[in-house]
């Protein structure tokens, strides 16, 4: 019964789906940074917008876009340089390192056209540094991922914090 | 306890280089310094470019009261206190936007983008028709001037023009800015916390010491990406590297890994002050420097400021850097919290993919995320907390390099410091602090933040 057929595939994939997220979750939890970067493509891109409080008509601005000012407007060369920079030993905002744990839910196949799959996901990411000082940032991300070998590459990904003033010092960590 | 005016004096040597670290946590100065500082000077709030039509607003911040700043129907500007006339709920409570009015949600009172109070719940039936509306429009900010499109705003009518306030110093400042085109805000001001005392992120725009040791990872990279254990360590520039081409984009013999090249400290009346590299010492800070050698720049700029490679401080908060334009705002919210918020800037003229290059080099340098200040808001949030103990808040600061060996050479206006790495401008900007905090009028403030020949 091929109604049947789909629906097991749709589940074997959301599982793929969600046991590839968690396992980026927990390379980065682990501070493998360099392991993290292998799992994004080659012309990969990493945005964060600007966040701003708007009025309900001027919705359309709430976000910044590519083009714009961001947080994150990064290509692959520039996520290496970040990783780069962590393991230089001398990136004081990470050394002593940051406590982080990473939850990763709500995960959603939304498209999938055979080659890439446009992932919806929810996340909380919780960091602690030196003896009290406490972030926690929650947030949704929208992820196309390639399919490459048994597994997949992160061929895209924009970052919308539930925040528009960052209410810390810096953003050290990845999303 | 109040603090005396004999108190203050105290408070900062410039003589000795030190200061008392009791001005970087206790909530009595702080108080005094919304009052004195933020009570009276000019400060930055927002560009022309960011409210292009009629209605849009930004809000911005003086002191402890969010102010909107509204384009009118003429084409003016103008700016209120974002705070209803009947109870003081605010207005607006959008960051940014476009409004064809104000109403306040708490009981339905409504201002025009001119600030005038239009509408009164309630008006004829419950107040009878007794109520002044003439006299209960948005309270104007005592002062609003622009200089190049970058609008101000003072609490003090009696303040000076704007342009005589920034004098020579603070014009030179925005011009460095300004003389690279029409400029505009590209869309996305960056805003963030840093739990520390806003003084420490302002004299940190003079420091020319702390970014071989504060910035060191950042200069280990190569910034091009490419494979750092296959032993070519470039240093990253100012201004970054191109990160498609993986062209260095600056002079390679720049670099913000070197303290030792020739620097141009400028001191201004106010307080006002540039610090940092010559252009001909490090090649350009910016990574198309070619806007130097227009006719525009070099009569905007003069012979001195168009080889100015360090940072402006427009007193007291807005820091001008120039690789890209952009101002960094220092927000004081409490004695040890500041709000930094960073505005972008880029030739309008520019074609959309330069602009979009602009803005990537912007977000990667500075902000929460920027390579170069994630490593900031670590140090500055240590040496507010760290030195506030009893026995810490007692230790003095030391910034005593290059003191007396600053020999001030006044000309066209400017008073320059030539020389290496020093902590003449943060020296300068404290003092002019003790006088702000001290001074009873604008000539008295005036007369004590000129120059003298040595600092
Ligand atoms: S507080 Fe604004 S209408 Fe009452
Ligand atoms: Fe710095």
């Amino acid at each position: 019964m091929s109604g049947l057929d789909d629906r097991v595939a749709a589940m074997l994939r959301q599982h793929e789906v969600e046991q590839f997220l968690y396992h980026e979750a927990a390379l980065l939890d682990a501070h493998e940074y360099a392991a993290w970067l292998d799992l994004f493509s080659d012309d990969t891109h990493y945005f964060m917008p600007i966040r701003r409080t708007v009025s309900h008509k001027d919705a359309d601005r709430e976000f910044t876009r590519p083009g714009q000012v961001a947080y994150f407007d990064d290509p692959k060369a520039l996520l290496r340089v970040r990783v780069d920079k962590l393991l230089t030993g001398r990136s004081w905002s990470e050394d002593p390192p940051s406590r982080t744990r990473r939850l990763i839910t709500n995960v959603r196949v939304l498209a999938d056209n055979g080659a890439e799959l446009e992932i919806a996901s929810n996340f909380h990411l919780y960091r602690t540094r030196l003896k009290s000082e406490e972030d926690s940032w929650i947030g949704s991300r929208r992820d196309v991922l390639r399919r490459h070998d048994d597994s997949f590459l992160i061929a895209r990904r924009e970052i919308r914090l539930e925040q528009t003033v960052i209410l810390s010092r810096n953003l050290s960590n990845f999303f | 306890m109040a603090i005396s005016r004999g108190d203050i004096e105290h408070l900062v040597s410039d003589e000795r280089g030190e200061l008392d670290r009791r001005i970087f946590s206790d909530d009595e100065i702080f108080e005094l310094e919304m009052e004195r500082i933020f009570g009276k000077a000019w400060l930055f709030l927002c560009h022309e470019s960011q409210i292009p039509a009629q209605g849009d607003f930004f809000e911005s911040v003086m002191g402890r009261d969010n102010v909107l700043v509204v384009r009118q129907k003429d084409g003016s500007v103008r700016a209120f206190i974002n705070s209803c006339t009947h109870r003081g709920n605010a207005v607006c409570r959008a960051e940014e936007g476009n409004a064809r009015s104000f109403l306040c949600t708490y009981h339905g009172w409504s201002y025009g983008i001119d600030g005038t109070l239009k509408g009164v719940p309630g008006y004829k039936t419950f107040y009878d028709g007794q109520l002044d509306k003439s006299e209960l429009g948005l309270r104007h900010i005592a002062r609003l001037d622009t200089y190049h499109g970058f609008v101000f705003g003072s609490h003090d009518a009696s303040a000076p023009a704007l342009v005589d306030y920034l004098g020579p110093t603070g014009r030179l400042g925005l011009d460095l800015i300004a003389a690279r085109g029409d400029m505009e805000v590209i869309p996305g001001i960056q805003k963030f916390v840093v739990d520390c005392n806003w003084k420490v992120t302002v004299d940190n725009v003079f420091d020319w010491y702390h970014p071989q040791v504060s910035h060191a990872s950042a200069t280990m990279v190569d910034a091009t990406g490419r494979d750092r254990h296959q032993g070519r360590h470039r240093t990253l520039d100012m201004a970054g590297v191109d990160m498609e081409s993986g062209e260095s984009l600056a002079a390679t013999v720049s670099g913000i890994s070197a303290t030792d090249f020739d620097q141009v400290v400028l001191l201004g009346e106010f307080g006002h002050g540039i610090g940092g590299p010559t252009t001909s010492s490090t090649g350009a800070v910016e990574f198309d420097d070619s806007w130097r050698r227009t006719e525009r720049a070099q009569t905007l700029l003069g012979p001195v400021g168009v080889s100015v490679g360090g940072h402006p401080n427009i007193f007291p908060t807005a820091w001008v850097t120039m690789a890209p334009s952009q101002i960094s705002l220092r927000i004081p919210r409490s004695a040890t919290s500041t709000e930094i918020w960073w505005f972008s800037f880029v030739d309008a003229a520019l074609s959309p993919e330069q602009k979009a290059f602009q803005a990537r080099i912007a977000t990667r340098i500075f902000g929460p995320s920027g390579l170069l200040e994630q490593d900031d808001g670590e140090n500055w949030v240590q040496v507010t907390m760290q030195s506030r103990g009893a026995a810490s808040r007692g230790i003095k600061h030391t910034m005593s390099m290059g003191i007396g060996r600053g020999a001030v050479i006044h000309e066209a206006g400017l008073h320059r410091i030539e020389g290496t790495t020093s902590e003449h401008g943060q020296r300068w900007m404290y003092r002019a602090w003790r006088e702000w905090m001290t001074a009873e009028t604008w000539d008295e403030l005036r007369e004590a933040t000129v120059p003298g020949d040595v600092l």
